[in-house]
């Protein structure tokens, strides 16, 4: 794992490469009803909170003196986000700049099949006209393939606020030549199937507090 | 970085590589005054306290049943002493067994010159002979002279819990208990640890570089 050098155009993250074996499990504390069920540790809870603090001082440099609205993506932002905001507030307490900000709630449904990401509603929320002329911030848990943040976006843009940031826990490294890259993300990691930190298997491990990669046990045991 | 099987006697820990390359300073946060002082991170802060609390949880399993006197070595032990004990009073709380715990301060002071570790001197704490049969955690870097010297007061069992344990290829290198991280033969500041008494409150442990040295050098 480490930071690499770049351009600062569409943000850098912590880099996880292919290679990277995570951490056993004997070595950290997690609840007990998923022993057995994880393979390993891939982001341990603590170095994501240390990661988040710089992302919202990251944030708060570049869209500090505007309202803002933050807009969370659930299920799986809303640790993220959570975390984000109270450490925004922090700094906004710390500083000499006020930072006025509103937090709402999005959920994205897809129609029929999850291919045909185009068919996506976006339920929930407040009215959202009211995202015009502000500052926005979508927080997201993972971006994969980018197809559900352009959506998204697109969606949001109709109601044409100042300004649209977008703030990722996790990228997946994908080879797409169009993939896309949040403003502001945590970690850049491999293709894997990862829980916890809000992120779920079917509904599972959210309650998890590390990121980590789930076994063929956990995956049986907790299919649908 | 990966945990590493092997036996339970002498502990284990996260084994960070020789050729671990650290973190790049911009993807955290840390105090401004040591902007152009370091050169990555090693370890972040989170990921300590998320070792600390599994220390906690190890140590109770094994001790948790008698009386701790938990004793610190100042100064580069005090966080961690301070955030292992806060970790195992959540866990004595919210469990079944009470944990009665006292915790204790000490400093090593050696004469002359460091090398000789003989010539060492326990100051500060209370009358150690207090510590006759109770269980004592230390935490720190020296072991071997201060475990020397808390076995004349005959406790009923010292235990050893270090955060960080440098590897060596001495072979009578000394293997704590508990142990958070082995890493390799590096000069680390931050979470306590100093350069001349600086970087103490750096909250991650990183790696200095050639122009802190220079800086804070006396």
């Amino acid at each position: 794992m480490a930071g690499q050098g770049g351009s600062s155009a569409g943000g850098r993250g912590v880099v996880i490469s292919d290679n990277w074996p995570g951490y056993s499990l004997d070595l950290f504390t997690y609840p007990q009803h998923y022993y057995g069920d994880l393979e390993y540790v891939l982001i341990p809870h603590g170095i994501i909170v240390d990661r988040t603090e710089r992302l919202a001082k990251d944030i708060m440099q570049d869209i500090g003196d505007n309202d803002i609205v933050v807009l969370c993506v659930l299920k799986g932002g809303y640790k993220f986000c959570a975390d984000l905001v109270e450490h925004i507030k922090n700094l906004s307490r710390n500083s000499e700049r006020f930072i006025s900000m509103k937090v709402d709630f999005v959920r994205l449904k897809s129609y029929h099949n999850d291919q045909s990401m185009q068919d996506m509603q976006i339920i929930g929320g407040d009215d959202l006209s009211k995202l015009t002329g502000k500052n926005v911030l979508i927080v997201e848990d993972i971006v994969g393939t980018g197809r559900t943040m352009k959506v998204l976006l697109n969606n949001i843009e109709k109601y044409k606020p100042k300004m649209i940031k977008v703030a990722s826990l996790l990228v997946k490294r994908t080879s797409r030549p169009d993939g896309y890259r949040p403003d502001y993300y945590g970690f850049e990691i491999p293709d894997l199937f990862v829980v916890g930190y809000a992120l779920d298997y079917n509904e599972h491990f959210r309650d998890l507090n590390h990121i980590c990669v789930i076994n063929d046990h956990g995956k049986t045991k907790y299919r649908v």
